[in-house]
């Protein structure tokens, strides 16, 4: 898998969709902070250092197959915060993944789609890792992997972990 | 020979030459050469007229027109953001698939619209 790296983006989805007409399926935008990650309908995803924040460029697929992906790349996550860190995750279908009641996770799907084509398919995730405090607004409804675990957490493990299983999966309903 | 004429504003040098039976005009740079009994094709004296396609913009799937990104009379290129649609929990942006201009749009932010549903017109 190609991982390309910013410190600092604006969005690592805004910038899948600039670039992603000249990369190849499963390459990974990697943002060590955002500035203005997005959720659904535009909503703000708080993207401190620390914290893991990715989209992938998946492969040409049928707009069926990319729906069940976008489920099925929540159970990956979930099923890595329960197998690797003993954590117990709620997934809030379709994108949203909860521990103890608070969002530590969410998946972001956008299609460019040209004439009746799906030109490109991009996977955002935003998992909250190593993110020691919330701001007032979100303190109640957030948590991350450092605050449930109290230790710190290897991001690029934890990513390349993500991406294979999505791989997998992939690999089996399209 | 060797002489210019006008047409409207603009001046050209005109030269006429015979030999062996042929006849060469030069205007400006431009050469034609007659032959007795032969056609000669100079210039086309009007523009062919141009059909101007009608292009349709159609709901790839149904959804909620989440955004309108252009408007009515817009000039638009192929590749240009339309319309966000979300549907099947995933968020798409639909693209131009031509360039041209807006004639009408069928749909506003907020509407629900099924597979196929008209979205644009546009030429």
């Amino acid at each position: 898998m190609r991982i390309l790296k910013f410190k600092k983006l604006d969005s690592t989805q805004k910038k899948a969709k600039e670039i992603v007409q000249k990369m190849k399926p499963w390459t990974i935008i990697l943002a060590e902070e955002q500035i203005s990650g997005y959720g659904r309908k535009g909503n703000f995803w708080y993207s401190p250092r620390g914290g893991l924040y990715f989209s992938v460029i998946l492969p040409k697929a049928k707009i069926e197959d990319l729906q069940i992906m976008t489920i099925l790349s929540a159970f990956c996550v979930a099923k890595i915060l329960k197998e690797d860190f003993q954590l117990e995750p709620f997934i809030k279908l379709p994108n949203d993944i909860y521990v103890r009641g608070k969002k530590i996770c969410g998946i972001l799907t956008e299609n460019l789609i040209f004439g009746k084509e799906i030109r490109a398919s991009i996977i955002g995730i935003g998992l909250n890792t190593n993110i020691e405090k919330f701001p007032e607004n979100l303190k109640e409804k957030s948590t991350s992997l450092k605050i449930e675990l109290k230790s710190e957490i290897n991001n690029n493990k934890v990513l390349e972990r993500i991406v294979k299983e999505m791989k997998n999966i992939f690999e089996k309903i399209a | 020979m060797k002489f210019s004429i006008k047409i409207g504003d603009k001046e050209y040098p005109i030269e006429i030459l015979e030999k062996n039976g042929e006849v060469k005009i030069k205007v400006g740079e431009k050469e034609f050469i007659f032959e007795e009994n032969k056609e000669v094709f100079l210039a086309r004296t009007k523009l062919e007229k141009k059909e101007f396609k009608e292009r349709k913009i159609l709901a790839p799937i149904g959804g909620v027109i989440n955004e309108v990104f252009v408007k009515e009379g817009d000039f638009i290129k192929e590749g240009q953001k339309l319309f966000l649609l979300s549907a099947m929990k995933m968020e798409n942006e639909i693209l131009s698939d031509f360039d041209g201009k807006i004639k009408k749009i069928f749909v506003k932010k907020g509407e629900v619209v099924k597979k196929d549903q008209l979205l644009l017109l546009g030429e």
